[in-house]
């Protein structure tokens, strides 16, 4: 009998609290989207150039970790040649880019020279690049990567707001292209996080994680910073047009074998 | 560095007597001031060890990609003339600089410092030009 009672002013007791820790919460919840919902979106927008010292590549103090093949390859594309700076472009007789024209693709785009621009729009971040006039989409409406997509020069991106930096993955890329200038390669497994922030009002500094299972052993990861240029706007630069013009070889690509080499 | 007219001087440097310090103030020289053009450019195909410089008429310039062209003759002291090509940067980069489709005009005699590429073949990539009347210009990519 005892018992009886005391269980419904217990159930009674537990409800209340339960209901109002809920409430407490659902309201703290509420509170944090509308307070994020207010929270102004970061610009990233403006023109960019890449100032990373070891311009060529992303992390030139550890390289990847590669797959044996993968491994076989980059010591085929590595420039070390006497002479050559220690952190270099790839031999250009190997260069997708240089040598045979194709697109130069992401992630490598963001180890050029050239600057790119970004601007900002509704569910969209776009970069659009001086280099070949390429245009990455990185889509921050909030939809997921293809489980299975099929393989491009830009791949496809997601991107998400974390406080003040863009999270973006990529996802679905050929593997035609060199990773980067200096020509590490990668297959099309390669699923790219980078972490975009301004550091400050003039620099941009990027994160980047290659993860490449089919490549790599292990993912790496690596920097790259940029300058804000406001007074540029975007030129246009096509990287074979000698090529075309010349049939099918650059000047430079002649007269190196007219002069025997 | 002497420039003789009409010739192209690839080594001069290493005539010196001191040729260590003329080597590592060449490098120097080139790490400052030629790798910029070189920055997107492979070198593998120039001798970058030395310097060359060629001064010629000159006859055609394309604005084209991924390099701005000069054609030029160049005289020797032997009265024959060579036709040489000379690259630079790309139409975006210099665009940046001020140069333009008319910067150079046929005609003009012009003094170029830069990499002859490998195997005696009369192409340049240089990284600085000069005009008679003392016009001094140096493309380099600008980061």
């Amino acid at each position: 009998m005892k018992n009886r009672s005391i269980h419904p002013i217990f159930c009674a007791l537990a409800l209340f609290v339960f209901s109002t820790a809920l409430a407490a919460q659902t309201a703290e919840a509420q509170g944090a989207k509308k307070a994020q919902a207010a929270a102004p979106t970061p610009d990233l927008t403006g023109v960019w150039a890449n100032i990373t010292e070891v311009g060529p590549t992303f992390n030139a103090k550890e390289g990847p970790s590669f797959q044996p093949w993968a491994e076989a390859k980059w010591k085929a594309n590595k420039n070390d040649d006497p002479g050559q700076p220690a952190i270099t472009n790839g031999r250009v007789n190997l260069d997708p880019t240089v040598a045979s024209c194709f697109p130069t693709g992401m992630p490598r785009l963001m180890t050029e020279v050239f600057p790119f621009e970004i601007l900002q729009v509704r569910d969209r971040v776009l970069i659009l690049f001086e280099k070949d006039y390429l245009v990455s989409h990185i889509w921050t409406d909030g939809r997921k990567l293809p489980e299975d997509p099929d393989p491009t020069y830009m791949g496809q991106s997601v991107g998400k707001w974390e406080g003040d930096t863009l999270v973006v993955d990529t996802v679905g890329l050929k593997d035609i292209t060199w990773l980067d200038r200096q020509g590490h390669p990668h297959s099309d497994a390669l699923h790219v996080t980078w972490r975009v922030r301004r550091i400050t009002h003039d620099r941009l500094q990027i994160d980047w994680t290659f993860d490449d299972p089919k490549a790599f052993t292990k993912p790496w990861t690596g920097r790259t910073i940029y300058r804000h240029h406001p007074d540029w706007t975007l030129e246009e630069f096509i990287a074979c047009e000698d090529r075309l013009l010349h049939g099918g070889e650059s000047l430079e690509q002649k007269a190196v074998k007219e002069g025997g080499q | 560095m002497v420039l003789l007219k009409g010739r192209v001087e690839i080594s001069e440097v290493l005539q010196m007597k001191n040729k260590r310090l003329a080597l590592l103030l060449g490098t120097m020289g080139l790490l400052l001031f030629c790798g910029p053009v070189l920055a997107h450019h492979g070198r593998s195909n120039y001798d970058v060890t030395n310097t060359a410089t060629v001064k010629g008429v000159v006859t055609q310039f394309d604005w084209v990609n991924p390099h701005a062209l000069i054609y030029l003759d160049v005289t020797g002291d032997d009265g024959k003339t060579e036709k040489w090509i000379a690259e630079t940067n790309s139409p975006n980069t210099l665009a940046r600089q001020g140069w333009n489709k008319t910067t150079v005009k046929v005609g003009d005699e012009v003094t170029l410092v830069g990499h002859r590429v490998k195997g005696g073949g009369t192409y340049i990539n240089f990284s600085k030009i000069t005009w008679p009347d003392g016009r001094v210009l140096t493309p380099a990519v600008q980061n």
